[in-house]
């Protein structure tokens, strides 16, 4: 076997690449001042029409969208358009590996005044910090847990995806990292980097004669909810509230007694953004509580970081209600996973599937 | 018999156009989770023409859908005439060529154009976009025509050579009419396939530009609403008309006449 | 007639006054399938090489991880054997999807080409094709509404027999081959009736004559000159269908675990492009080898 390294591999590739290719034209972007692009999901925030238009009135600056739909095609774009995005969207547990790799390079505070209000606790996380310095501005978090219909007995153990009352009526969400996670909670076990794995797999294909469907979209989550496939299932937190303010569907958020599972959506400047200056101040936008608290009550978002932009929100508000600022202390929060655990929880989840397939 | 043929192509019809017809309705359906029951509404038609984003991609999606056809088509019927008209050693070799970019799934194929294009400074952008499209429009080209030179025989070409007509000349008078109908397939199959292509389109096109594919595909995360079903009822209403009109006036291939 | 004028234009064409020098057979083969292998070398041919190296590769070549050349990523399915079940589920829908349209898509090829004329003919071919100028995701999503639990189907069968039980079959392996069959039907039909239109009446008129049953007729004169059209029609169906990752995920739910699903999987959850890579290239190594057999097979067939 030999070793070599990435930059070898590249330089070799490259080299015989370009020289097979006949076509070489390299497009430059040509993108005035006033423009920053932007790299999320779509619909998430960043994206809202009357949000961008008020920060193009306000500041001169053009809000430009580009959507990935899984976090490695947010890395592969990352990697393979340099100078292209000015701002990203990226989940803590993805961060350190983008810093790893000077994807993203670190946030000037000075120009992000709003970080003032932000939880310490978020700010610190271990994964949006390098030898001390700050590589994202913590932007919302939320939980994983469960959701069931209105009306039905809450639950206070993700063990009700296992209860025989529910057969067929539990839908899980297809991601392996969120699957396990529930099934090592349930099981007294870290979620980051559970002990034993043979347990969790146990666990997960117990769960067999409930699961109905695996869902991997919201909009798939709502549609089958609508029409009444599933009763319980594990859901997001954000999701919830815009299931129940803009679907109008009947769903109850329940954290179970084990805890929810975590996760911060930082934002990260990658190395190279053309237009810098635009995306500190785009970052400080998206956590002033006023941009909050409109986009939550309009739409419905997950929690902002900034804890004065939680207590702009109204007493009664069903965001505020769900994400009780407590559970910022005591959540586990997803956080980055070395190559191995990961890999292995891809093939333990693909096993499970294939049991649930059969 | 020529009855039962006639109902039977009805019935497939119908099974063709089950979802299509869903479809449609739920455009018309008041529901933004698509419940039922049905209830009429004309919302999701007045909210389409709001949204400039989802209309230009739909004109974007069109332009780059008939570009694709025409360059693949262009391009697949010479390499298909080549590989049915004459023999060359590596012939089969060739012919497997054109299977991977079919058999490998777009997310696979997409992937590796990202990353090929950027290494070779192909890069993003409309360029790189259809030269995507039309790289994976070809080999259904090659194929669907190539069906068409394997059913017609080759010795009307070679009856009007050994009259003198050049080659050039005799496929041009002999051949090209007898292929047309393979032709034309073959380029609705081009425009089908870029039309829905959004794997190619969402990797490389340049970042605020986008198709119609890619506005559904990054819609599912968050929910497609029923615009989606309008734009595309509309889109292929639009298409229906156009190929109708376009087989009343151009009449050609009508195969009855050949004989 | 059509053939009259082809001779005239063929005699105008000798009597051409300019003299050409011929040009050589290979200039003019090259010139012809140089545009098409370059466009796919240069698009689809060197990308896939790219995948390909990757597929050896012991981690994505795009992070810090430094790469070691192994070949562990083909002992995937020694290593994970549930993997050969997904594979066989995967090959198994796609033998079915296949068949199932070369069947009804070989009949409509055949109701095509021999109940309708003129301008009929055109307007139902276009009508049968035009299905798939709209998006797949759409297609497949507008089948979960006519499949799911009091969906269409449901409502249909319920106002004839009010008293049934839910016919509903979503989630299921008869929904996800449903779902192929209709988004590759269209692709059979083009094929076969390429193939039939081009078959001389007479020879039809004489087997009638000599007393043929219709359905002698049908196994013994049309099938065979549609062969052609099977071939190509099958390669169009079955080698996409084995990596289909939508109409699985969407129309199977919890039953939709394919080889699809799986690669896909590692390219958006997991980002092992390797393994991906590498489970789609065994899978085209597997697809390659049922066509060198299925070739062999037909050739001896029509040689016997």
């Amino acid at each position: 076997m030999t070793e070599i390294t990435r930059r070898n591999a590249l330089k070799l590739m490259s080299a015989t690449f370009i020289a097979g290719a006949a076509v070489s034209m390299l497009p430059k972007m040509a993108f005035s001042a006033g423009t920053i692009t932007v790299l999320n999901w779509q619909g998430y925030g960043t994206d809202e029409a009357w949000s961008i238009k008020a920060f193009q009135e306000a500041t001169g600056i053009e809000v430009v969208h580009d959507y990935y739909s899984s976090e490695a095609e947010m890395l592969t774009k990352l990697r393979t358009n340099p100078g292209t995005y000015d701002l990203v969207i990226l989940n803590a547990a993805r961060c350190a590996q983008a810093m790893a790799e000077d994807l993203i390079s670190p946030i000037d505070y000075a120009k992000v005044p709003n970080i003032a209000s932000v939880a310490a606790n978020l700010r610190s996380n271990e994964n949006f910090n390098k030898d001390g310095v700050g590589y994202a501005v913590p932007w919302v978090w939320g939980l994983t847990a469960v959701a069931m219909r209105e009306g039905l007995p809450k639950a206070d153990s993700y063990a009700v995806f296992g209860d025989p009352a529910y057969k067929g009526r539990v839908g899980l969400q297809d991601d392996a990292v969120g699957a396990i996670a529930a099934a090592a909670l349930l099981t007294g076990q870290d979620m980051n980097n559970p002990k034993d794995l043979d347990l969790v797999k146990g666990t997960l294909k117990g769960f067999k004669p409930n699961v109905k469907l695996l869902w991997s979209t919201e909009d798939q989550w709502n549609k089958s909810f609508a029409a009444k496939e599933f009763d319980v299932a594990m859901y997001w937190s954000g999701g919830a509230v815009r299931s129940r303010r803009v679907s109008k569907l009947p769903v109850d958020f329940v954290v179970p007694k084990e805890g929810g599972i975590g996760w911060v959506d930082g934002l990260g400047i990658p190395v190279g953004a053309p237009n810098a200056e635009g995306a500190h101040a785009f970052a400080n936008w998206m956590i002033d509580p006023k941009f909050y608290v409109e986009w939550a009550t309009k739409a419905g978002a997950p929690a902002s970081a900034n804890t004065a932009a939680m207590e702009s929100l109204p007493a009664d508000d069903l965001s505020r209600q769900i994400h009780k600022p407590e559970y910022i202390a005591n959540m586990s929060i997803m956080s980055a996973l070395p190559d191995d655990r990961r890999e292995a929880f891809n093939n333990l989840w693909q096993e499970v599937k294939a049991f649930y397939a059969e | 018999m020529r009855q039962l043929g006639r109902i039977y192509l009805l019935a497939i019809l119908f099974f063709l156009y089950t979802p299509i017809l869903v479809m449609m309705a739920m455009g018309f359906n008041e529901s933004q989770l698509y419940e039922l029951p049905f209830r009429f509404s004309t919302r999701w038609y007045v909210a389409l023409m709001d949204n400039q984003q989802l209309l230009k991609a739909g004109m974007n999606s069109i332009i780059i859908a008939v570009i694709t056809a025409v360059i693949a088509t262009c391009l697949g019927t010479m390499a298909s005439i080549a590989l049915s008209r004459r023999t060359f050693r590596g012939k089969s070799l060739l012919q497997l060529l054109l299977l991977p970019p079919i058999a490998i799934p777009w997310l696979i194929t997409g992937t590796a154009m990202l990353v090929f294009f950027y290494w070779s400074g192909i890069g993003r952008g409309m360029h790189a976009l259809l030269i995507g499209h039309v790289a994976l429009a070809i080999p259904y080209v090659v194929l669907v025509v190539g069906t068409g030179f394997n059913t017609i025989r080759a010795d009307l070409e070679e009856a009007a050579m050994s009259l003198g007509s050049t080659p050039i000349h005799a496929f041009f008078a002999v051949t090209l009419p007898l292929l047309f109908p393979s032709i034309l397939g073959a380029a609705l199959f081009a425009f089908a396939v870029s039309l829905d292509q959004f794997v190619i389109s969402y990797f490389l096109a340049t970042p605020g530009y986008s198709t119609l594919p890619v506005q559904i595909y990054s819609a599912i995360r968050k929910g497609f609403t029923p615009e989606i079903n309008a734009i595309s009822t509309l889109l292929l209403l639009g298409s229906m008309a156009a190929i109708l009109i376009f087989a009343r006036f151009a009449k050609p291939g009508d195969v009855s006449d050949k004989r | 007639m059509r053939s009259d004028t082809i001779l005239n234009d063929a005699a105008r064409g000798s009597s051409d006054p300019r003299q050409r020098r011929p040009i050589p057979a290979w200039v003019a083969t090259t010139a012809l399938l140089l545009p098409t292998y370059g466009w796919l070398t240069l698009a689809v041919l060197l990308p896939l090489l790219t995948m390909f190296v990757f597929s050896f590769m012991s981690a994505t070549p795009m992070g810090k991880t430094p790469i070691v050349f192994t070949l562990k990523h083909y002992r995937a399915f020694i290593d994970q054997p549930y993997l050969i079940n997904i594979a066989w589920t995967s090959l198994v829908i796609g033998f079915w999807t296949t068949l199932l349209c070369a069947v009804f898509g070989f009949l409509a090829a055949v109701a095509l080409a021999r109940a309708t004329v003129g301008r009929m003919r055109e307007t139902l071919l276009v009508l049968l094709l035009l299905p798939f100028w709209t998006n797949g995701l759409v297609r497949v999503f507008s089948w979960t509404m006519v499949l799911r639990e009091n969906g269409f189907l449901d409502g249909v069968v319920h106002m004839l027999l009010p008293d049934i039980g839910s016919v509903s079959f979503l989630y299921t392996r008869y929904a996800i081959v449903l779902g192929l069959v209709h988004g590759y039907l269209p692709y059979m039909i083009l094929t076969c009736y390429i193939a039939l239109s081009t078959i001389d009446d007479a020879i039809i008129e004489a087997a009638a004559s000599l007393g043929a049953r219709w359905w002698t007729i049908l196994l013994r004169i049309l099938l065979p000159l549609a062969a052609p059209g099977l071939i190509s029609g099958a390669v169009l169906t079955f080698v996409p269908v084995i990596g289909s990752f939508m109409e699985p995920r969407i129309l199977g739910g919890k039953v939709g675990v394919t080889m699809g699903t799986v690669i896909e999987d590692q390219f958006t959850q997991a980002f092992n492009w390797p393994l991906g890579a590498a489970l789609s290239f065994t899978l085209l190594a597997v697809v390659l080898a049922i066509f060198a057999t299925f070739s062999g097979v037909l050739r001896r067939g029509t040689t016997a």
